[in-house]
């Protein structure tokens, strides 16, 4: 095989590193709080909503702290805040993605806690008649909504908010596979047409896996049909989603790479589509399985997690070792603490689910 | 009247200034049958602008053609006139000056590498001493003081031809008559780095 590649590239094969691979899992917050809102607009996952809500909030709260920890100047983060390229001069022409969904990210950040705190107000009311403890802090909660009347009205406010959230979140969602294809010049993200669309129901497929493994765990064989079931169903559409593009993107290179260098150089990347498609029918299988024998929904979890790892690296780790000019390939050399690093925006999302989920109820019996 | 007079004498030439600087579109030709693969740029250009061992603001590509010929092409930075390098920056750290040459502001770069993915061309690298992105600035710190960039004051063979594309200059002679060649304009960047010569197979 003929290799050619910059030199630059070669000094720096794997320029954005792991850290940035938890936070393509961590955008499935961003999911998770699409249907937490298409739930409480629908009435179709009501009783799925408490654990979508917090889970989506534990998750999308820290999504930024993987790139952070990508940066080669973390200190001048702020900037990004302070300064952001959203309007174009003639100096700075065009508008950085990573600017405007980091803008996006505050303003749907805030409000899923607006959302929150609407939707759990009388529950938490209700909780603070029934306890002693931490009674205060429970009517604080409530935000002074202490009947069935008043939260019915405050409904509409917190519908609206549920509807305008699904703006932000639809476009995290399609975040960063929209920055990889369009304002990179990377030879696999140019073309992998079909990125935005299996990016955005790979997130589905995350997001629905952690919940019904964080609701496996909760439950264990204490599992309600009424919450698992509309996870399963919108976790096998996912699964079976992302696996049929993903064979569709094959076909696509299949048809447009009759070179034989650049389908070499891809033959990494085409490999582990091959398992992914693969993990994911079986996940999508054992999804159908599980709305009968609930137990297996661990199974599709953690193969649905297997599939959804394995596509996350290939799309932002294995891509990136393929030379711009997709006729050279490079070698992964991973950072000693990449695992610590990766983990930790992950840990970190974990433990902030613990924390509000002690407050927060991730099953609500009364609700508007 | 003194006062309205004053405003005039001290606005008029800022405002030629202002349009000399704008008038300058800078360039390079670079006549691929003159360079021999020597590396003069390649070191000039290091020690000029002190860039970090492994990493290249201009490099020279050695080519051999099917018929065995050896070809060497220095490549770079290619200005952009419609840079992708640009929009992609999160806090405008990268940008392109009156003149049309796309720096990088360190005291803004937070070393994202969004515009290093985006440069088409591998031009751009992280400079891992600064912690931002780095890049061929034509040696604008040189240009200021009406010298030319180190690499082509340090070529042997004039191979490489540096002026302004909307001042009468030689380089804008050769655009004008001579068939000239850029890279990769399937990205619609217009590089503003002409060829003379250019063999197709350096077009990568």
């Amino acid at each position: 095989m003929i290799e050619y590649f910059y030199p630059n590239e070669a000094a720096t094969p794997l320029l954005w590193e792991p850290v940035l691979f938890a936070y393509t899992l961590l955008v499935s917050g961003a999911d998770l709080l699409i249907l937490a809102s298409l739930g409480y607009l629908t009435k179709k996952l009501e009783k799925t909503i408490p654990l979508l809500l917090i889970l989506g909030i534990s998750f999308f709260s820290v999504v930024l702290l993987g790139p952070l920890a990508d940066l080669r100047s973390p200190h001048k983060a702020p900037l990004l805040f302070s300064i952001p390229h959203i309007s174009p001069t003639y100096t700075t022409p065009g508008i950085s993605l990573i600017a405007f969904q980091s803008i996006l990210w505050i303003i749907a950040l805030i409000l899923s806690i607006v959302f929150m705190l609407l939707y759990f107000s009388y529950p938490m009311y209700l909780k603070s008649k029934e306890v002693e403890r931490f009674k205060g802090l429970y009517l604080a909660f409530s935000l002074g909504v202490d009947s069935r009347e008043k939260y019915d009205k405050l409904s509409l406010i917190t519908k609206g908010i549920a509807i305008i959230l699904l703006l932000p979140a639809t476009l995290w969602g399609l975040y960063p596979s929209t920055l990889l294809i369009s304002q990179t010049w990377s030879f696999v993200w140019r073309n992998w047409v079909m990125l935005p669309v299996i990016y955005f129901a790979d997130t589905f497929v995350v997001a629905t896996a952690i919940a019904i493994l964080v609701y496996f765990i909760w439950r264990r064989r204490r599992m309600e049909a009424e919450v698992i079931q509309p996870l399963l169903k919108v976790h096998a559409a996912g699964s079976l989603s992302v696996s049929a593009l993903t064979a569709l993107q094959l076909s696509i290179w299949w048809f447009w790479f009759d070179d034989s260098i650049i389908i070499q150089s891809l033959t990494t990347i085409t490999s582990w589509m091959f398992i992914v498609i693969a993990l994911l029918i079986t996940s999508f299988v054992l999804s159908l399985i599980a709305l009968r024998f609930l137990v297996i929904s661990i199974l599709v979890s953690l193969v649905a997690f297997a599939g959804t790892i394995a596509n996350k690296w290939n799309i932002l780790m294995n891509s990136q070792l393929i030379s711009k000019t997709g006729m050279g390939v490079f070698e992964l050399h991973l950072p000693a603490d990449w695992l610590f690093k990766t983990a930790s925006p992950i840990a970190l999302a974990i433990f902030l689910l613990v924390i509000i989920s002690s407050l927060f109820p991730l099953e609500v019996k009364e609700v508007g | 009247m003194i006062k309205l007079s004053a405003i005039l004498v001290l606005t008029l030439p800022l405002a030629s200034v202002k349009a000399e600087k704008m008038s300058k579109r800078y360039s390079m030709v670079i006549d691929v049958t003159k360079c021999y693969g020597c590396m003069a740029c390649v070191a000039a250009c290091a020690g000029e602008n002190n860039v970090p061992i492994g990493y290249f603001r201009t490099w020279v590509e050695r080519i051999v053609k099917p018929e065995g010929n050896v070809i060497f092409v220095p490549k770079q930075c290619n200005h952009c006139e419609n840079p992708p390098c640009l929009p992609p920056c999160p806090t405008g750290a990268t940008y392109r000056d009156e003149n049309g040459v796309v720096l990088v502001d360190d005291e803004k770069c937070i070393g994202c590498g969004a515009c290093v993915q985006a440069c088409p061309y591998g031009a751009r690298f992280m400079n891992p001493i600064k912690g931002t992105a780095d890049k061929c600035t034509f040696c604008d710190h040189r240009l200021k003081k009406n010298l030319l960039p180190a690499c082509v004051e340090a070529c042997p063979t004039g191979a490489r031809i540096f002026g302004s594309l909307t001042e009468k200059s030689e380089l804008k002679n050769i655009i004008d008559t001579r068939p000239t060649q850029t890279l990769k304009n399937y990205t619609n960047a217009n590089p503003q780095i002409y060829y003379i010569n250019l063999p197709k197979e350096a077009d990568r």
